[in-house]
């Protein structure tokens, strides 16, 4: 089916909140989610896998601070999505950027990393250089390079495969941000390591997939819509011939 | 006389503790400004053509109408499903799922594909899956005595009576009118590059005045069917013919979660009446101030309005604007006199009738308020200052939104509503807190206590660590991070908050629903009960046979407000 942007802000909020988002974390994680979407950069997808690992009974705990100083700050996310977890420690990051010059952030054992491309377009839009960096995968070994310049809310993204593994090669579920106050941060492939480019997306790239995004709507499965509606439906309040009247006569 | 922009000097705009207040914004008419006048000004400016292009209507005025607009950057079509509703059936409340119409506004030509899903879609409203190109969409019922009182009458060759009108001056009234991507239709962002509709609000106010002529076109149609013979109403009459709307509980969280944008709306109001009273009178702007009082108050005294409350607020606007012209026509046309005008009115009148004089006073300048309707929309990104001090978030707190800090959130009456949305159509309601269902899942409207709670955990963090960070006082509170980000950006905002205390016992939503109708353009305010209130819009507009002549006199073809049955204006005291 095809739903219109405001529709999935919205319902992806209402959804949020009934997963117990607080409104801010949501509104961010809505935001994130609409963000990637716009750039036709697979958001559904990712939120699909975050809802499936997702389950009521065990709601989202905040992330735990393993290490802060004033530049570097390590958090363990405990596995969790980071719609949930990202927004205020990049605030903190973003913080620490711009009193120190640069600032690095550790999001150990973190989920649906892809997605906080969202929410670091909106701190390159604040003035601040960013790139962050993950491992897609440990066998074949991908990684993704995002980087954004300062007032700009499109990155440059490389994904690439490794053909020679490291000796040490664990499990890496975690993402590493830096920030730059003055130093642009744009992700150059270097020549002598033998990768395999995967994609390659740039600015002008970005911008025609969004405008194509923006043509043809966003499509979405009936099942991940329907999934959204029923935890939207936890912030409703059941409806009674007394509550009724809570909103007037009407007639 | 009118100064010249280059050696004005800047306008001195009123505080936010005044405009923001909640009894004031309930009192508010709508002005030059609000949507439907701009809509109706634009459309005569840019010479827009609007005209049939179907009418398929059985004898008892069923079935499907279209209506082309044709503006000079594009061609939107109006399409109309009208079906038969039971008595029964007819509910204005959301949680209704049948209407006497159905409506939309659709961008670009409707080919027999794009028809038939909008003919299995648009009927439904809500439960549809409505099309992409679609901008708005819109549903209506009857006034069930006017509608059937005019079929009557003309089909009997009579005009009806036009006293009908007096009570509630429309044939149907909306009960919701949807744009920016409900249920699947165009996203507002779509039209933000489209140079018929950037200003907010302007195609759900085309959608609603084609739908003002399709009332009057299924009227005229039904009536000829049973007379056998075609017959018109009057233009007088159908001059005086507007679109009711119907509203609740629904329309008040936009204007909570919507600030910047409000915040847009009333700074442009401000500034217009601030221009308004910056200019130096002349006798002509004293004598059209005298005509538009007179055409307000014999609008007002003209309407019947159920709701006893509200009768007596305009009763007392009457007889204050009385008062008003006999002083107006007799004292000269001083250099201060609008600011004399507007000093007594704040110190003397009720806020109704000083919101009616700064909506007269603004009509009086084209010339500078209408450019300002341009400045209608904005961007609402509201954004974290992570490394602002925390001490001057709190001074923040102090010196923008002190109004919270005095709410009294510990008696029962000072926290006694809670606000909530029901899972019968997501309808907003209000619960009595301790009392009804559903506490647990409280909308955060009510900013006023939600910014006092953060002020005392500010105080408390603070009294740990004195030179803490907001992002500090985040990290450890995480659930707080869209109220700070919201007073952040608000402080630099003067306009956005609206200073009331939505859960105490007296707040009336009343006042939310008619600050936002007024921008929108309505009139004729008529309340039921405190949370549901009738307007019209379009009485007294243009119609479209006047738009489609393209009109020579564009002030003439604007100047429509306070719409009087007679059609003429009424005779105001002379200047001695």
């Amino acid at each position: 089916m095809n739903v219109s942007f405001n529709e999935l802000q919205s319902l992806s909020w209402k959804a949020f909140v009934g997963m117990g988002f607080s409104d801010g974390q949501a509104s961010d994680a809505a935001d994130m989610l609409c963000w990637m979407e716009s750039y036709g950069l697979g958001g559904l997808k990712a939120l699909n896998d975050a809802l499936q690992q997702y389950s009521l009974e065990h709601p989202y705990a905040p992330p735990e601070i393993v290490y802060k100083d004033t530049d570097v700050t390590v958090l363990d996310a405990n596995n969790v999505s980071v719609l949930a977890c990202s927004h205020l420690p990049l605030e903190l990051a973003f913080t620490q950027a711009r009193a120190r010059g640069l600032s690095v952030l550790k999001l150990k054992r973190c989920r649906q990393r892809q997605l906080i491309m969202g929410y670091l377009a909106r701190l390159a839009g604040r003035g601040m250089n960013v790139t962050a960096f993950w491992r897609n995968s440990q066998q074949p070994l991908t990684e993704q390079v995002v980087g954004f310049r300062a007032n700009s809310s499109v990155p440059s993204i490389r994904i690439y495969a490794v053909s020679e593994l490291p000796e040490e090669n664990k499990e890496n579920t975690g993402i590493t941000v830096i920030l730059a106050n003055h130093v642009d941060l744009l992700p150059t492939m270097r020549s002598e390591y033998q990768y395999d480019l995967l994609a390659r997306h740039d600015e002008a790239d970005l911008l025609e997939l969004r405008s194509q995004a923006e043509k043809a709507g966003i499509s979405v499965e009936s099942a991940l819509w329907e999934q959204l509606r029923e935890f939207a439906k936890l912030t409703l309040v059941a409806s009674t011939s007394t509550s009724r009247l809570g909103a007037g006569p009407g007639d | 006389m009118i100064n010249d922009p280059a050696t004005s000097l800047a306008p001195v705009l009123r505080p936010a503790a005044t405009v923001m207040d909640l009894l004031r914004l309930g009192s508010l008419s709508s002005s030059r400004l609000s949507f439907s006048r701009s809509l109706i000004r634009k459309m005569g400016r840019q010479r827009w053509q609007i005209f049939q292009t179907r009418f398929d209507l059985d004898e008892h005025g069923y079935g499907e109408v279209i209506y082309r607009i044709q503006t000079p950057y594009a061609r939107y079509h109006v399409v109309i499903f009208s079906r038969e509703l039971d008595d029964a059936h007819r509910s204005d409340r959301v949680i209704a799922d049948a209407w006497d119409l159905t409506f939309g506004l659709v961008e670009g030509d409707v080919e027999d594909t794009l028809m038939a899903s909008l003919s299995e879609n648009v009927p439904l409203q809500e439960a549809g899956r409505q099309h992409a190109k679609l901008l708005v969409i819109s549903r209506a019922n009857r006034s069930v005595r006017n509608f059937s009182a005019f079929v009557d009458q003309l089909s009997q060759g009579k005009q009806p009576e036009v006293a009908l009108l007096h009570s509630a001056g429309y044939l149907y009234r909306t009960t919701a009118v949807y744009g920016n991507g409900k249920f699947g239709i165009a996203d507002f962002s779509k039209l933000k590059e489209n140079p018929d509709f950037r200003t907010p609000f302007s195609a759900q106010m085309l959608a609603v005045y084609v739908l003002r002529q399709f009332s009057i076109d299924q009227v005229e149609h039904i009536a000829a069917h049973r007379r056998g013979a075609p017959i018109s109403l009057s233009t007088a009459l159908k001059r005086y013919v507007g679109i009711g709307n119907s509203t609740g509980l629904g329309m008040a969280p936009f204007l909570i979660n919507h600030p910047l944008l409000i915040n847009q709306w009333v700074h442009m109001r401000e500034t217009a009446l601030a221009l308004a009273k910056q200019q130096i009178p002349d006798e002509a702007s004293q004598q059209r101030l005298l005509e538009l009082m007179a055409r307000a108050s014999a609008s007002l005294a003209e309407c019947t309005i159920e709701d006893s409350e509200q009768n007596s607020r305009n009763e007392q606007v009457v007889l204050e604007l009385d008062s008003v012209q006999a002083w107006l026509s007799q004292v000269p046309a001083e250099e201060d006199l609008w600011i004399q005008l507007t000093d007594w009115a704040d110190a003397a009148l009720s806020l109704e009738t000083q919101e009616l004089i700064n909506t007269l006073l603004i009509e009086l300048y084209p010339d500078y308020v209408d450019v300002l309707e341009d400045s209608m929309a904005t961007e609402e990104t509201m954004d974290l200052s992570p490394d602002m001090p925390l001490v001057q978030l709190k001074q923040l707190i102090e010196t923008h939104m002190d109004w919270t800090l005095s709410d009294e959130l510990q008696s029962t009456d000072g926290r006694y509503w809670f606000w909530y949305r029901s899972i019968e159509k997501e309808e907003p309601r209000l619960g009595i807190r301790g009392v009804d269902e559903g506490e647990e899942k409280e909308l955060a409207l009510a900013i006023g206590p939600r910014v006092q709670r953060v002020h005392c955990a500010i105080e408390a963090h603070l009294a740990e660590d004195p030179r803490a960070l907001t992002i500090d006082y985040l990290m450890a509170n995480p659930r707080e991070s869209d109220i700070v980000r919201r007073i952040q950006t608000m402080a630099g905002s003067a306009y956005g908050e609206i200073r009331a205390n939505l859960w105490h016992r007296d707040m009336k939503p009343m006042h939310l629903l008619r600050a936002k109708l007024s921008f929108l353009g309505a009139q004729r305010f008529d309340p039921r009960g405190d949370r549901w209130v009738r307007v019209t819009f379009f009485q007294g507009a243009p119609l479209l046979s006047e738009l489609n002549a393209e009109p020579a006199d564009l002030n003439d073809f604007d100047d429509w407000s306070f719409a009087l049955s007679s059609g003429t204006v009424a005779e105001p005291p002379r200047t001695p």
